[in-house]
C-alpha cells in the first residue's frame, strides 16, 4: 500500500521539516539571532520549495492524487491511514499555503517580539498543520491537521495580541473550537452512515456515489459540515471572532490564519459537500444563500463603518467569504472553479493586507484611519503596495480575485434558482470599492489630520524597509499571476472538479443544469 | 510582422513600459518621461502598422483565457474599422498629449507617476478598442477606471485631487454593477459573449435581443461616459494635471463608453435606443446651462464634454452609431486642443484657473489663443470646421427622426457657443485681470506643437474624403444613408441656418453681456438667483453627498451597532453569561458544609423516588 518515491517522501518532509524545526526552536532560547534566523528560515522556505517543485512536477490524474504517501497509523482498523497526496484542487492550496507561509515567517523572522524562538515555532507549527491539511486525502488527517495549526493560533494570540488579548483568544477559542467540533461531528457521522469503513476521501466518494445517503442522513450531516465550516470561515451571524480575532493577533498568524486556514472550511466543503451529499447540500440551498448574502451586504456596509484598519480588513475578510458561499451554493463546476480561484486570491490579499496593516502601524502609530493622512508623501512605495492590494481585493482586474468573484457570478447566472442572486451580490463590488478606496485615501493621500501632522513631518517614518518590501513583492507576483495567467490553476482544476461535480449534478439533480437559450449549433460552431 | 504579431505588440508596448517604469525608474523620472513618450509614439508606428495589415477584413483572433466547465473566457482581438478608426486616433491624440506632458509636467516632483500612470492607461484603452468580447472589455474596463483613479489623485496631497478620485472610482464602480450583470446573464443568454459571433447570432435571431441585459450594459456606458445621474465624478476629475484631463477625462476614457455601446449596437432594442437618445439630449442641455456657473477654465471644458458626450449619446439611440462615432473623433480633437489650450494657458499663468482672473492672454499667448480659438469655432460648429460637419450630421439625423430631440440639441448648440463664448472673451481678450495673467508668457515648444497639429486635425477632420477607406467603415456608411434619406436637403439647409445662427448669435450674445476681458462675473452681479440655480447643478451633488452622510453612513452604524449589541453581547455574551450563572449555582451548592449537602441529598433522592413511581 505504501509507496516511498523521492517526491511522495518530498512531500512528507514539507510537513515534518517545519514541525521538527519549530520543536527545536522550542528550546532553542540560547540560540543567538543570526542562528535562530537561519534555522527558522529553513524551516519556512523548505514547504514552498517542496511546493514549488511538486506544482511544477504535477501531471494531470483526473480523480487520482500525486505524490501518495499512505501510512498505516495503528487505526487501520477503523480505516484511518496517514494518507497524504495532491490532487489539482488541493495543490494551488498546498502551493497557497508555502507562499503565504514563507511570506508570513520572513516577515517573522525580522519583526521585534518577545521570545521570537517560541513565536517562530509556534508559526512553525501551524505552517506544518496547513501544509498537512490540504496535503491530506484523509479526511481524518485532514481535520486533524486543522485542529494542529489551530492551536497556535490561540495561543499566540494569547501571548502576543493586541489590546483586550485574553478575552479575544478565549472568545476565538470557543467559537471555533465549536466550529470544529460540529464539523467533526458531521465528518463521523459522515463516516459511520456511509458504512464505507474508511476516511479515505475517494473511497468515500465511490463509495457514496454507488450507495447514496437518504435524504435525511444527507440534510442532517450536511447541515452539520455546514455550520461547522461556517463557524470557522466566519459565515454570518457566526462572524464576530473574526475581525477582533485578526486585529488583535501577531501579524503573523492573522496573515496564516486569514489568509489559509480560515480556507479549511471552504475547502471540506469543495470537496466533502456537493461532490458526496449532493441532497442535503440542496435542502440547505435557501440557507447558504441568504447568510452569504448577509455576509456581502450587512457585513460590507458594517466594514463601511470601521475606523479601525485591522477591523476593516478583517471585516472585509468576512465579507468577501460570503461570494465563497455563494459559489459553493452554485453546486457546479464553474462556481467551484470560483470558489478555488478566489479562495486562493483571498488568501493572498488578505495576508498581503493584514502585513501591510502592520507596516503602517509602525509609522503612524495608531490603527484609527481619521488620524491619519498623507502617508504617501513620506512612504510612496508602501501607499503603493497597499492601493495595489485594495485593488486586489476589491476585485479589480489583473489580480486574481477578480477572476474569482468574476466566476462566481457567471456561476449563480448559470443555475435559474440562483439567477436573482446574482445582482444584490454584485452590489457587493460597489460597497468593496467604498470602504477600499476610503481607507487608501483616508491613510495616504490628503493633508494629515490635526494630530498627525506633527508625527508625519518628525522624520521618523520611513518608507518600507527590505525585510517588509519582500513578503509583499512575493504576494503581490503571486496575486498578478493568478490575475493574468488564471490558467496556470483552472486548466487542471477544471479537470478534476468537472469529474467530482458534473456527474453528479447530472446524475442526481437536473433541473440546477442550465436552461438558457443557447443556441446549440451556434454553440458547436463556435467551438470550430 | 503579422496582423497578430503587431497587435499583440500594440497592446503589450505601453503594458512593459508601465512595469518597467514601475519596478526601475520610480526615481528617475526624467528618463521615465523620454520612455513613455517613446512607448507612445512606438504605438503610432504599431497602429499605421496594423492599419497597413488590414485590407477591409476583419482580423479576428483569440486565445483561451479561463476555462470552468461551462463557462469559458477568451483573450482576443477583433480589429475592424471602427477599431482601427478609434485606434488611429486614440495612438495620434495619445502621443501629442504625451509630448505635451513632457512640458507640462517639467517641475513635477512625481513624473514617473505620472508616465507610469499615462502608460498603463494607453495600455488599458488599447484593450478596450482591440477586446473582441464582452468580458474582455470589461477588464480593460476596470484597468481603464483604475488608470483614471491613479491620474485623478497625482497630486496627492490635495484634499481635492483625493476626494475627486475617491469618487470617479465608486462612481464608475456603479455604473459597472450594470455592466457586468449584464455580461453576467448575456453569457448565459446568449451563450457567448464574442462581439462578432453576438453579431451573427442576432442577426440570424432578432428575438434573442433582450431588453433588460441591454439596459444592464447600457449602464457601463452611463458611468464611464458620466451621463444621468452617474455624471457627477467628471467635472470632480478636472483635480487630475491638465493633460490627464485632456486625454482620459475629455478625448478618449470618456468616450469609451460610446465606443462601447457603438461595438454593441446590435444588441439593443428600440425602446432602450430611445431611452439613449433621451438622456444624452437631456445631457446634453443640462451640461450646457452648468457651465455658465463655472470660473474655472477646466471646468467649463468638462462641463462641455458632458453635453458633446450627450450629443454623441443622442445620435447613437437616435440609430446612427456611424454618426456617433464621427462626432467621437472630431470632438476627440477639438476637445483635447481645448484642453490641452487650457493647460498651456494655466502653465503660462502660474496655475490660475479662474477665468475671470485672465483675460487679454491673446497679445502674450497668441498661438495658444489663436490654437484655442480654432478648437473653440470646432466645438461651436463653425462651418467648415470638423465639429461642423459631425455635429451637423447629428442635427440632420435627429430632425428628421425625432423632434424633441432635435429641439434640445439645437437648444444645446446655442448654448455651447454662449459658454465658449463667454470663456473666450473673458479669458483671452481684454486686459489682464491678475498678476499672473499679466506676467504669462507662451508656452515652450514641446507645449505648442501639440496644440498646431491638433489645431490642424480640427480643422480637416471632418472631411470624409481625407479618411482612408479602410477607416471609413461604419462612418461612411451612416453618413451615407443620411445623405439619401428623404428630405434630407430640406433638413440640411434648416439646420445649416440653425446651427450657423446658434453659433453667431451664441457668440455674440456672450460677448454683449459679459464684455471682453471682464473681471466679475455679470450674471452672478445681476441675476444672482439665476446663477445660483445653476450653479447647484440640480442639486446632484448634495443629493448624493446627503445620502452618504446620512443613509448609508448611518445604516452602516447601526449594523455596526446591533452587530455589536446582538450578536456579540447577547448570543455570545449570552450564552456565555448563561453558562457563567449555571456554573455558580453549581458553586454555590458546594458550600462545604455537611448539613446542606444532606439536604441536597434527600431532595435528590426523594426527585428519584417520584420519578420512579411515574409522577413526572
Amino acid at each position: 500500500m505504501s509507496t516511498f518515491d523521492l517526491d511522495s517522501l518530498l512531500l512528507l518532509s514539507s510537513i515534518l521539516l517545519p514541525l521538527i524545526v519549530g520543536a527545536f526552536l522550542l528550546f532553542g532560547a540560547f540560540l543567538n539571532k543570526a542562528t535562530r534566523c537561519w534555522i527558522s528560515a529553513l524551516g519556512f522556505g523548505w514547504p514552498l520549495t517542496v511546493a514549488v517543485l511538486l506544482a511544477c512536477f504535477f501531471e494531470e490524474n483526473i480523480g487520482a492524487y500525486n505524490y501518495e504517501l499512505c501510512l498505516p497509523t495503528g487505526l487501520q482498523s477503523i480505516g484511518i491511514y496517514l494518507h497524504l497526496g495532491l490532487n489539482a484542487v488541493s495543490m494551488p492550496l498546498f502551493l497557497l499555503a508555502g507562499i503565504v507561509g514563507f511570506s508570513a515567517g520572513l516577515y517573522a523572522i525580522f519583526s521585534q517580539v518577545d521570545r521570537p524562538h517560541l513565536y517562530l515555532a509556534l508559526l512553525l507549527f501551524m505552517l506544518s498543520g496547513l501544509l498537512g491539511t490540504f496535503a491530506s486525502v484523509d479526511v481524518f488527517f485532514f481535520y486533524f491537521f486543522h485542529e494542529f495549526a489551530l492551536i497556535p493560533t490561540f495561543i499566540m494570540i494569547g501571548i502576543w495580541g493586541g489590546s483586550n488579548r485574553r478575552s479575544v483568544a478565549l472568545q476565538m477559542t470557543i467559537y471555533l473550537t465549536l466550529g470544529a467540533m460540529l464539523s467533526l461531528l458531521g465528518l463521523i457521522a459522515l463516516y459511520i452512515a456511509s458504512g464505507a469503513q474508511s476516511f479515505s476521501l475517494p473511497e468515500l466518494r465511490s463509495y457514496l456515489a454507488a450507495n447514496p445517503l437518504s435524504q435525511t442522513v444527507q440534510n442532517n450531516v450536511y447541515g452539520l459540515l455546514l455550520f461547522g465550516f461556517g463557524i470557522l470561515v466566519s459565515l454570518f451571524p457566526f462572524h464576530s471572532w473574526a475581525p477582533k480575532g485578526y486585529a488583535s493577533a501577531p501579524t503573523g498568524a492573522a496573515m496564516l490564519h486569514a489568509g489559509v486556514l480560515k480556507k479549511f472550511g471552504l475547502y471540506g466543503l469543495l470537496q466533502l459537500g456537493w461532490p458526496l451529499l449532493p441532497l442535503g447540500a440542496v435542502h440547505w440551498l435557501p440557507w447558504i444563500i441568504w447568510l452569504a448574502l448577509a455576509n456581502i451586504l450587512i457585513i460590507g456596509l458594517i466594514t463601511i463603518a470601521q475606523r479601525d484598519l485591522k477591523l476593516m480588513v478583517g471585516y472585509s475578510s468576512v465579507m468577501h467569504m460570503g461570494y465563497a458561499f455563494l459559489g459553493i451554493a452554485t453546486f457546479s463546476v464553474v462556481g467551484a472553479g470560483g470558489v478555488l480561484l478566489l479562495i486562493l486570491a483571498h488568501g493572498l490579499s488578505v495576508a498581503l493586507l493584514f502585513l501591510l496593516s502592520t507596516c503602517i502601524y509602525q509609522r503612524s502609530l495608531t490603527l484609527d484611519m481619521q488620524q491619519m493622512g498623507g502617508l504617501a508623501t513620506k512612504a510612496p512605495v508602501l501607499a503603493a503596495f497597499f492601493i495595489a492590494a485594495t485593488m486586489a481585493s476589491i476585485g479589480l482586474p489583473g489580480f486574481g480575485n477578480f477572476w474569482g468573484e468574476f466566476t462566481i457570478f457567471v456561476a449563480l447566472a448559470e443555475g435559474v434558482s440562483t439567477r436573482w442572486v446574482v445582482f444584490p451580490a454584485a452590489i457587493g463590488i460597489i460597497i468593496a470599492a467604498i470602504y477600499g478606496l476610503r481607507a487608501s485615501a483616508n491613510i495616504f493621500f490628503g493633508q494629515p489630520s490635526s494630530g498627525f501632522t506633527e508625527r508625519l513631518q518628525s522624520g521618523a517614518i520611513r518608507d518600507l524597509e527590505l525585510h517588509e518590501k519582500l513578503p509583499a513583492t512575493i504576494l503581490i507576483i503571486a496575486l498578478v499571476v493568478l490575475g493574468i495567467f488564471p490558467r496556470v490553476v483552472s486548466d487542471a482544476a477544471n479537470d478534476e472538479l468537472s469529474a467530482s461535480y458534473s456527474l453528479s449534478s447530472e446524475s442526481r439533480f437536473p433541473e440546477i443544469l442550465l436552461e438558457s437559450p443557447i443556441n446549440k449549433i451556434q454553440l458547436e460552431e463556435t467551438h470550430k | 510582422m503579422t496582423a497578430t504579431q503587431t497587435l499583440i505588440a500594440l497592446l503589450l508596448t505601453p503594458l512593459v513600459t508601465a512595469t518597467f517604469i514601475a519596478l526601475f525608474m520610480r526615481r528617475l523620472g526624467a528618463i521615465a518621461s523620454y520612455f513613455s513618450v517613446t512607448a507612445s509614439g512606438l504605438i503610432c508606428i504599431f497602429s499605421v502598422l496594423a492599419i497597413g495589415h488590414f485590407d477591409g477584413s476583419t482580423i479576428a483572433v483569440s486565445w483561451d483565457w479561463l476555462r470552468f466547465g461551462t463557462f469559458e473566457v477568451q483573450i482576443g482581438f477583433l480589429f475592424d474599422s471602427i477599431a482601427a478608426t478609434m485606434l488611429t486616433m486614440v495612438a495620434f491624440v495619445g502621443f501629442l498629449i504625451h509630448i505635451f506632458s513632457l512640458g507640462y509636467m517639467q517641475s513635477d516632483t512625481a513624473k514617473a507617476r505620472f508616465f507610469g500612470g499615462l502608460s498603463i492607461f494607453m495600455f488599458s484603452m488599447l484593450g478596450i478598442i482591440l477586446a473582441d468580447n464582452l468580458i474582455m472589455i470589461f477588464v480593460f474596463w476596470e484597468l481603464v477606471g483604475f488608470s483614471s483613479y491613479m491620474l485623478i489623485g497625482h497630486y496627492l496631497d490635495t484634499e481635492e485631487a483625493k476626494e475627486a478620485s475617491k469618487k470617479a472610482f465608486i462612481v464608475n464602480r456603479i455604473g459597472d454593477l450594470g455592466f457586468l450583470v449584464g455580461i453576467v446573464y448575456a453569457y448565459w443568454h446568449f451563450g457567448t459573449v464574442n462581439l462578432a459571433q453576438l453579431e451573427a447570432l442576432v442577426t440570424a435571431q432578432p428575438d434573442l435581443i433582450n431588453a433588460t441585459i441591454a439596459a444592464f450594459l447600457m449602464c457601463g456606458f452611463i458611468g464611464k461616459s458620466a451621463q444621468f445621474p452617474l455624471h457627477v465624478w467628471l467635472p470632480d476629475a478636472m483635480a487630475g494635471p491638465t493633460p490627464v484631463s485632456a486625454l482620459i477625462h475629455a478625448a478618449t476614457m470618456v468616450a469609451a463608453g460610446v465606443y462601447f455601446l457603438i461595438r454593441i449596437v446590435f444588441l439593443f432594442p428600440v425602446e432602450v435606443l430611445d431611452f439613449i437618445s433621451y438622456l444624452g439630449a437631456t445631457v446634453a442641455v443640462y451640461a450646457g446651462f452648468c457651465a455658465y456657473a463655472q470660473h474655472d477654465i477646466k471646468k467649463i471644458l468638462a462641463y462641455s464634454t458632458l453635453s458633446q458626450l450627450g450629443y454623441m449619446a443622442a445620435a447613437f439611440g437616435l440609430g446612427y452609431p456611424g454618426v456617433a462615432f464621427f462626432h467621437l473623433i472630431t470632438h476627440a480633437f477639438f476637445k483635447a486642443l481645448l484642453f490641452l489650450g487650457a493647460g498651456s494657458v494655466i502653465h503660462g499663468c502660474h496655475h490660475e484657473q479662474n477665468i475671470f482672473k485672465m483675460g487679454g492672454l491673446i497679445k502674450r499667448m497668441p498661438v495658444t489663443s489663436i490654437t484655442f480659438a480654432i478648437g473653440l469655432m470646432a466645438l461651436c460648429g463653425v462651418y467648415g470646421m470638423s465639429g461642423f460637419y459631425s455635429k451637423d450630421a447629428i442635427l440632420i439625423a435627429s430632425g428628421l427622426t425625432n423632434t424633441p430631440i432635435f429641439v434640445l440639441l439645437i437648444i444645446g448648440a446655442f448654448l455651447t457657443a454662449g459658454y465658449m463664448g463667454r470663456l473666450f472673451w473673458i479669458a483671452f481678450l481684454g486686459t489682464p485681470n491678475s498678476e499672473a495673467a499679466s506676467h504669462a508668457k507662451e508656452s515652450p515648444l514641446t507645449l505648442l506643437l501639440p496644440l498646431v497639429i491638433l489645431a490642424m486635425l480640427s480643422i480637416t477632420g471632418g472631411l470624409l474624403q481625407l479618411w482612408p477607406d479602410s477607416l471609413g467603415g461604419l462612418i461612411r456608411y451612416d453618413v451615407d444613408h443620411l445623405h439619401h434619406a428623404e428630405q434630407y436637403d430640406a433638413m440640411h439647409y434648416f439646420v445649416l441656418k440653425l446651427g450657423t445662427a446658434a453659433w453667431i448669435i451664441g457668440l455674440l450674445a456672450a460677448l454683449f453681456f459679459y464684455r471682453v476681458g471682464a473681471s466679475e462675473d455679470r450674471l452672478k452681479k445681476n441675476f444672482l438667483p439665476i446663477f445660483q440655480f445653476l450653479h447647484a447643478k440640480l442639486w446632484f451633488d448634495e443629493i448624493y453627498n446627503f445620502y452618504v452622510a446620512n443613509v448609508q453612513q448611518r445604516v452602516a452604524r447601526l449594523l455596526n451597532f446591533l452587530d455589536l449589541l446582538l450578536i456579540e453581547g447577547l448570543l455570545i455574551r449570552g450564552s456565555a453569561g448563561a453558562i457563567s450563572l449555571l456554573g455558580m449555582f453549581a458553586r454555590s451548592i458546594h458550600v462545604g458544609n455537611l448539613h446542606s449537602y444532606v439536604y441536597w441529598f434527600l431532595a435528590g433522592m426523594l426527585l428519584l423516588w417520584l420519578a420512579c413511581f411515574g409522577l413526572f
